[in-house]
């Protein structure tokens, strides 16, 4: 299928760009950093790591998307590298398609990379039993990351990669509150609470991604919570890749 | 020459793309909602309860202390709302506000806020009194907070602290700008503790620079009731028994 | 609509009869009425990028798009090939429609001034090039490095492209265009920025590709190379299509004089029977008579034979591709003043 090629060929980009490898790093150097702070946490050491080692894995992962993911498709139409690939037989929203693969698979390799370092850390320690809550974290850290991703190449198929890390940055930042937005909405007057509570609809919902703390105390998740990530992590994504097909459709690249 | 069906084709493509876009948005919308009313809600403050203090916070927040002070705030409000309306469990409340003002230590809403939610529903007044105690240490010419401390113990569950209320009241009604109430709650407060000869001098100082004709016959009548307590020996004349104020958790 | 040429009326040349539209599943590439023109968002304003044109090529022809820069040249190849959109009308490539990928199935193209993944080598940017075609994986492996070395580049598969030099990237786009054996090839300016050596080699590539059966088109300013390669060209100006002909019509329709050089007939008086047919250049003793009709030429050479002179050559002049688009350009000049 053509857009795995494409895929192939992000995920290429993505790794040789040397940013993968600064990124991964900059990851075990956090994992580091936790050990020589853990003795400052007052017997909450392994909380320390794990919730440093967990939330380092999205903040990682962010800094591909904002860094890679942002210029996907504008740094192509830029070079004009993107006529070699529309000129042949494939079909506008393959492409899109292959680009999000590709970005996403090095963002799982990230995170899984980081993660198995994170399990590997605390197992040194004698907090093994952290595995499975490691594994559950970040498996939903990796959901996270593809909705991110998938956001990114919406903006980067519609902008310059300075405007679409700004609005990829503003929409995660607006998601982490996407709980909070519900709640508010509650309390406020009501054309602002319907529109406090539509807002929290159509921004990503990043808290259902999140069980840092859970993971911090060595705690397991429900299964019907791993489920409803994933079904809205692909809802979600799918909807923000469909958009942007619909947008990349009628674009000119002179 | 027929119609420009590529031109048709194209936007028949964006339509199709569309509709698929907004089908799987409402879907995810629908599942979204679903899932804030059937899991647990998420807990960020308890990303923050294992940080000795905030002391080690704040270079975290690189430079937006008090930005993370703000939203630490926020979910420090909505925290209070959820358990006050489901368990009245407030474990992590102390340990959270006292983050906040090591992020913030000018935020005086925080510091009231918090003590005050501590020693009523919290039902853990050494914590509040820690708080605020912090509060007017870090703010020594704010007299807002040495006022609320003197509030906090005159309602001090179990039974008022009325020398160290007085104490406060007092010294927020020196202070520049005192609340309008100071002079006259460290008066009451000296004169219900037994101290009549520093209440009345309050009382004096009430009646001369009150602008409101009220307070300033008030603290005529009560320095009327002191005179006549100390004439006569009977100090329930200008000492009443106050009722015993208890943990407000409804 | 231009799918008519402009000519003298005293001497039309059409390609086809007019009116007769064939069906686009039988040709290589169909155009009717395929348009482009701009809005800007702000103003509103609409600006022509390309007038209505009507293009027909038969499979295994060459056909040269020649304009100007700016012309829009590039605008009809890159609505042929799906980079733009078209505002009006309908393509067909080997008779499917330019709305689906699947008209670029058999299609290699070639942009002007190719760009590449610098982090790619040449090895993986062919097997990518290759796979999009629908070539499997193995394949696209073997057949990536076939061509890798009929380019010449099969020395250093691994290399990156970053360090390509321009010859270099033009040799792989051309591999890249062809290596899946594509029926129909568009190359825009595929001679440009190349020295002769390079040159030489896409005249050969193309012709190369004609002799198989393919069909080619390509654009240029080059009018040699046109003249040489093509079998019909299209003439672009201003975002107009002004004239399709075939090569040897449009050469024939020229001017065909023939230029006598001699010596030793001074003062020889041209018959005014010839009128303006024969005229005369004289340096010194040298005399060049051109013959603006060529079947004068016969008597002419009895005349000066029989006049004395020492003939020394006969050299038929052709006009070039190059005089008849100017005068097409003249022509569009004047339609726009008059």
């Amino acid at each position: 299928m053509n857009a795995l090629w494409i895929a192939r060929n992000t995920f290429r980009e993505a790794t040789r760009d040397r940013v993968m490898a600064g990124v991964l790093v900059a990851g075990l150097v956090l994992l580091a950093a936790t050990q020589i702070m853990s003795p400052l946490a007052l017997g909450e050491g392994v909380r320390l790591t794990v919730d440093l080692g967990l939330s380092g894995i999205s903040l990682l992962g962010v800094l591909v998307v904002v860094m890679v993911g942002t210029s996907l498709v504008s740094k192509e139409i830029e070079r004009r590298t993107i006529f070699n690939l529309l000129s042949r037989p494939i079909a506008r929203p393959e492409y899109l398609l292959g680009k999000w693969i590709g970005l996403t698979g090095a963002l799982w390799v990230v995170a899984a990379a980081l993660g198995f370092a994170l399990w590997l850390l605390l197992a040194l320690r004698g907090q093994g039993a952290h595995g499975p809550s490691i594994c559950e974290a970040t498996y939903l850290a990796g959901l996270e990351l593809s909705v991110i991703s998938a956001c990114a190449v919406l903006f980067s198929s519609l902008s310059t990669p300075i405007l679409s890390a700004l609005y990829t940055l503003g929409l995660i930042a607006v998601g982490q509150w996407s709980y909070d937005l519900r709640q508010f909405a509650l309390h406020v007057p009501q054309p602002l609470g319907t529109l406090l509570s539509v807002t929290a609809n159509v921004v990503p919902n990043f808290p259902l991604f999140n069980m840092r703390t859970l993971a911090a105390a060595g705690e397991t998740t429900t299964l019907p919570h791993l489920a409803m990530a994933t079904a809205y992590a692909v809802l979600y994504g799918g909807c923000v890749l469909s958009l942007a097909a619909a947008a990349f459709e009628s674009r000119d690249f002179k | 020459m027929s119609v420009a069906t590529g031109v048709m084709a194209v936007r028949r493509r964006m339509a199709i793309a569309w509709a698929i876009g907004l089908l799987f948005g409402a879907g995810a919308a629908s599942l979204a909602a679903h899932a804030a009313h059937v899991l647990p809600p998420p807990r960020p403050l308890e990303e923050l309860s294992y940080y000795p203090s905030g002391a080690h916070l704040e270079p975290a927040s690189f430079g937006h202390a008090e930005s993370a002070a703000d939203l630490a705030w926020l979910r420090a409000v909505q925290y209070y709302g959820e358990h006050r309306a489901t368990d009245s469990r407030f474990l992590r409340m102390a340990h959270v506000f006292d983050i906040l003002t090591t992020l913030s230590p000018r935020f005086i809403d925080s510091y009231v806020f918090g003590a005050f939610a501590l020693a009523q529903e919290g039902n853990d007044f050494p914590a509040a009194e820690r708080l605020l105690q912090k509060g007017v240490e870090a703010n020594p010419l704010n007299s807002e907070l040495a006022f609320e401390m003197g509030f906090l113990y005159y309602v001090r569950p179990g039974g008022r602290d009325l020398p160290r209320a007085a104490e406060y009241f007092e010294r927020a009604a020196r202070l520049p700008n005192p609340p309008p109430t100071a002079a006259r709650f460290a008066a009451f407060a000296h004169q219900q503790s037994g101290d009549l000869a520093v209440a009345y001098a309050m009382w004096a100082d009430v009646r001369e620079r009150s602008p409101n004709r009220y307070m300033r016959q008030i603290a005529e009548d009560e320095m009327s009731k002191i005179r006549e307590a100390l004439a006569t020996g009977h100090i329930g004349v200008a000492v009443h028994k106050l009722s015993t104020p208890i943990v407000l958790l409804k | 609509m231009q799918s008519m040429s402009v000519v003298p009326a005293s001497r039309p040349v059409p390609d086809r009869a007019s009116g007769v539209q064939s069906d686009p599943a039988g040709l290589a590439v169909c155009a009717r009425g395929l348009a482009k023109s701009y809005r800007n968002p702000w103003t509103l304003k609409v600006s022509r990028g390309l007038a209505p044109l009507d293009l027909e090529i038969e499979r295994g022809q060459v056909l040269g798009l020649l304009g100007p820069n700016g012309a829009g040249k590039t605008t009809t190849l890159k609505l042929l090939t799906g980079l733009l959109k078209p505002t009006a009308g309908q393509a067909w490539l080997m008779g499917q429609p330019i709305e689906s990928p699947e008209s670029r199935r058999s299609l290699g193209f070639l942009p002007e001034q190719p760009y590449f993944y610098e982090y790619l080598s040449g090895l993986e940017y062919l097997e990518m090039a290759a796979g999009l075609c629908g070539i499997p994986g193995r394949d696209a492996g073997e057949r990536a490095r076939i061509w890798m070395h009929r380019v010449g580049l099969g020395e250093r598969p691994a290399l990156r492209l970053r360090k390509y030099s321009k010859g270099m990237l033009q040799r792989l786009g051309l591999a890249a265009a062809l290596l899946h054996d594509p029926e129909l090839i568009i190359l825009d300016e595929p001679m440009s920025g190349l020295d002769p050596i390079g040159r030489r080699d896409v005249r050969d590539l193309i012709l190369e590709q004609r002799d198989r059966g393919a069909t080619v088109l390509f654009s240029s300013h080059i009018l040699p190379d046109v003249e040489m390669l093509c079998d019909r060209v299209a003439i672009v100006l201003e975002g107009r299509l002004e004239r399709v002909a075939n090569v040897r019509d449009l050469l024939q329709e020229g001017r065909h004089s023939v230029e006598v050089h001699c010596s030793g007939v001074t003062m020889i008086e041209i018959p005014p029977a010839w009128g303006g047919q024969v005229t005369r250049r004289a340096v010194g003793d040298e005399s060049t008579f051109v013959v603006e009709q060529e079947h004068l030429l016969n008597d002419v050479l009895a005349w000066l034979l029989r006049a004395g002179a020492r003939v020394r050559s006969v050299a038929p002049q052709r006009s070039t591709l190059e005089e008849l688009f100017l005068s097409a350009a003249d022509a569009r000049g004047e339609r726009r003043s008059a």
